[in-house]
């Protein structure tokens, strides 16, 4: 496997990832029934690339995985909640899983060119997974059945659970932050 | 107008063996298949667990919207404060007594058709969700990826949920009310069996 195709994949490979994007995708679709998506998919744009940025230029290991799980209890329970929020709320927290996100990507190659490749597909496979969680989500909040919308709440409400049970892990064996 | 559905399957059916076909090392430990595999059946292997989360299921159809809908979103945000005193070792006392007493209260309510205030109802099924969160929430297999274990956890006791809601809409239909109930009474009385277990 390429290292491109490797990074492009490691966003859906890595549980807490995956997690963190299916609660901010979901959040930004619920959400944009009121207003645009574009703003929040923009800031993760901008959080990402820093991330990534930072890990690129080496930067010494972070408690970005934490931090990227507490987002997504976040975002699982502002889905679970379903509340209109301010928009710099969204914003806030999409940059701040996207430069989590980019920050816990660290790429296993040794050559330069290879791991710079794999941030690149990194970078494409989280955004493009967000885009296409943000406007399935958007699709589902409009349906006039009960059911689609509800059952984004539940997901939610599982995502915050989760990832609330792995920080009280970590806690308990003194790795949290 | 029909439209071919072919081109979305194939494009599909790529991603998933791509998917499939990707090694997810990289610079993570643990993986997404073993822990959530683990985490997926572990609730599905305790009885007590089972028979209590689909009581949960078939009292919250029993009670009609919104508590059919707000149970599966309030149940595992509680259960996991209980997971969470679990794992950090803040002690609870009498939890095997509490999932058995559980299975015989919400197997009641579906026997009898209660049908309280929804209050009530929340506050009853958030004090077992503690009971549950804590015994089973805490019990990571040595090695297995916490996410994945916990994803798959959780995943499997909001499905028993969505099992006994999905029964519980028999109760639509007088034959199917009977059922329903007559479940209801098979779940406590399960309870009481793992009450003398516990005791």
């Amino acid at each position: 496997m390429s290292a491109f195709v490797g990074g492009l994949l490691h966003p859906l490979a890595v549980p807490a990832h995956a997690m963190a994007l299916l609660a901010l995708g979901m959040l930004i679709g619920q959400q944009s029934l009121a207003r645009s998506p574009a703003p929040p998919l923009v800031a993760f744009a901008a959080g990402l690339a820093s991330g990534l940025a930072a890990i690129a230029s080496a930067v010494a290991q972070t408690s970005a995985g934490d931090l990227l799980l507490a987002g997504a209890v976040l975002c699982g329970l502002l889905v679970a909640i379903a509340y209109l929020l301010p928009v710099l709320v969204c914003v806030l927290l999409a940059v701040g899983v996207g430069a989590a996100l980019g920050l816990d990507s660290p790429p296993a190659v040794i050559s330069m060119a290879a791991a710079t490749t794999m941030l690149i597909g990194t970078g494409l496979g989280a955004m493009l997974t967000l885009i296409i969680v943000a406007l399935c989500a958007r699709r589902l909040a409009r349906l006039p059945q009960i059911v689609p919308r509800t059952g984004m709440r539940i997901v939610g409400s599982w995502v915050a659970a989760s990832a609330l049970l792995v920080l009280a892990l970590r806690l308990a064996r003194g790795q949290l932050f | 107008m029909t439209r071919s559905r072919k081109p979305a399957s194939i494009v599909g059916a790529v991603l998933l063996l791509l998917a499939v076909a990707c090694a997810p090392a990289f610079a993570h430990t643990g993986s997404a298949s073993g822990g959530f595999a683990g985490g997926f059946a572990h609730p599905l292997f305790g009885p007590d667990h089972v028979v209590a989360m689909v009581a949960v299921g078939l009292w919250g159809a029993f009670l009609g919207a919104p508590a059919i809908w707000l149970l599966p979103i309030v149940f595992p945000l509680v259960m996991a404060f209980g997971g969470i005193i679990g794992i950090l070792g803040v002690p609870l006392p009498g939890v095997e007594i509490g999932i058995a007493v559980s299975a015989i209260v919400l197997g009641l309510m579906v026997a009898l058709a209660a049908r309280p205030p929804l209050w009530i109802a929340a506050v009853l099924v958030g004090a077992f969700a503690i009971f549950h969160g804590y015994a089973h929430g805490g019990e990571l297999p040595a090695g297995a990826d916490a996410v994945a274990y916990f994803v798959g956890f959780v995943v499997a006791t909001g499905m028993l949920h969505l099992t006994g809601i999905a029964f519980g809409l028999l109760a639509r239909w007088p034959a199917g009310r009977i059922a329903v109930r007559a479940a209801g009474g098979a779940i406590a009385l399960a309870g009481v069996a793992f009450l003398s277990g516990a005791g």
